[in-house]
């Protein structure tokens, strides 16, 4: 086997064994260019965003600063949620669990002050299940599928910088091509050029 | 209906014409997926490389620390009388500060200050700059964000949108959506180029099928 048979047969399995990624980044990435289409959409349905799952008493201590995960898994235990999460400080009053898969999403929201836990799941969006899977990533979850999907991650991130690079080999190699193809290279390279020079 | 052989196949002049216009349909896909691949590929690389940013963003964070990027002082200029109006709402004192400065573009405009002091962050691609006009001396002290070079491939990757109303973002916008459909393209088009190698169909099936496998059960469990 020579290289170019190697690259060539590289950049087409890598393609199609990260295809499912490849073609929901690129069908993700237009919920995310055109929000506005689908906010409308789902107003024009009427559904309400958030339904409330339980409200009741709830006491816990709340650290002043610092990190907020070990409150959060408490909160999730105590509410009974699974799943990834991430602990955000709304207000001084305001500590807001948020837990999700790619196929639901519940906010626990306690109240200090009040002493009030409210819990709320979010409606199910075809456009939100997209973009949940566009924007998931990182190794901060303690489970082992989340690594284990962001590994993935970092493996599509370099199939894409391969791909680029056996698409670079390949086109020099092919010599008929090479003028239109410094014409796009160019080009594309010109144009990026531009964006970051005008933007 | 048979062939002019009578073997059930069309006439072999049909079939050759068969042949060639496929032939030049191939041919056609595989220069467009090869053209569009190389005129997108910043923009590919550019993607790759803010994705793993993002992804590794709490081992960056190890590294280079997790507080706000911090903005240093480039100058302090004058603005000139009547730019920025005190029965003016703030978004317009933004834009008309933004042009005398000749600065605008893309910016936001944070909350009102009681002092009267106007705040606009100006995003271009490059960094955050941030104008502090304060009405009491007529100056305007312009900061520009310090940061990493995954700041900047995060920006790019998160800018996208219509809902400015500069040029230069709505084309940056569309280009977005050039991506997006050309990714659809080379996803259908490499099937298709897959299809054709007959020597490659089962290794490749089997790459396909374990790509699909591995999506459908992490997407079915996380």
């Amino acid at each position: 086997m020579t290289f170019n048979h190697f690259n060539r047969r590289l950049h087409l399995y890598l393609g199609l064994a990260l295809l499912p990624w490849f073609f929901m980044y690129g069908i993700s990435s237009y919920v995310f260019n055109h929000p506005q289409t689908f906010e409308q959409r789902f107003k024009a349905s009427g559904v309400p965003l958030w339904k409330k799952r339980f409200e009741r008493h709830y006491d816990v201590p709340v650290p002043a600063d610092g990190d907020l995960k070990e409150l959060g898994a408490r909160i999730m235990r105590d509410a009974g949620l699974n799943g990834s999460f991430g602990t955000y400080r709304q207000n001084e009053n305001q500590i807001t669990v948020y837990a999700h898969t790619f196929w639901w999403s519940t906010q626990a929201k306690y109240f200090v002050n009040e002493k009030r836990l409210l819990a709320e799941d979010r409606a199910f969006r075809w456009d939100h299940f997209l973009t949940g899977m566009h924007a998931r990533g990182g190794f901060d979850q303690d489970s082992f599928l989340s690594d284990a999907w962001a590994v993935v991650i970092d493996i599509v991130c370099l199939g894409m910088l391969l791909w680029v690079a056996s698409g670079i080999y390949m086109w020099w190699k092919i010599s008929i091509v090479r003028g239109w193809g410094w014409v796009a290279l160019l080009g594309g390279v010109a144009s990026f050029l531009f964006f970051l020079w005008k933007m | 209906m048979d062939g002019e052989d009578g073997s059930g196949r069309a006439p072999s002049h049909a079939r050759a014409a068969t042949c060639k216009l496929i032939g030049m349909i191939s041919k056609l896909i595989r220069r467009t997926h090869m053209y569009l691949a190389l005129f997108l590929s910043p923009w590919i690389v550019m993607y790759a490389l803010s994705t793993m940013a993002m992804n590794h963003r709490k081992g960056l964070e190890e590294i280079f620390g997790n507080g706000p990027p911090k903005f240093e002082r480039l100058k302090v200029v004058d603005v000139p009388a009547g730019v920025v109006k005190a029965d003016s709402p703030r978004p317009e004192n933004a834009k008309r500060l933004l042009d005398a400065l000749k600065m605008d573009g893309m910016h936001n405009v944070p909350k009102a200050r009681a002092d009267g002091t106007l705040v606009v962050v100006r995003h271009p691609a490059s960094a955050p700059v941030r104008i502090t006009y304060r009405p009491d001396t007529g100056k305007a002290l312009i900061e520009k964000q310090q940061g990493r070079f995954s700041f900047l491939l995060e920006r790019m990757h998160r800018r996208r949108g219509y809902q400015h109303p500069y040029g230069v973002d709505k084309a940056w916008a569309f280009s977005v959506d050039l991506v997006i459909v050309v990714i659809v393209f080379w996803v259908l088009s490499g099937l298709w180029m897959w299809w054709e190698l007959k020597s490659a169909r089962r290794l490749g099936a089997l790459s396909m099928a374990g790509g699909l496998a591995l999506f459908a059960f992490l997407v079915a469990v996380l």
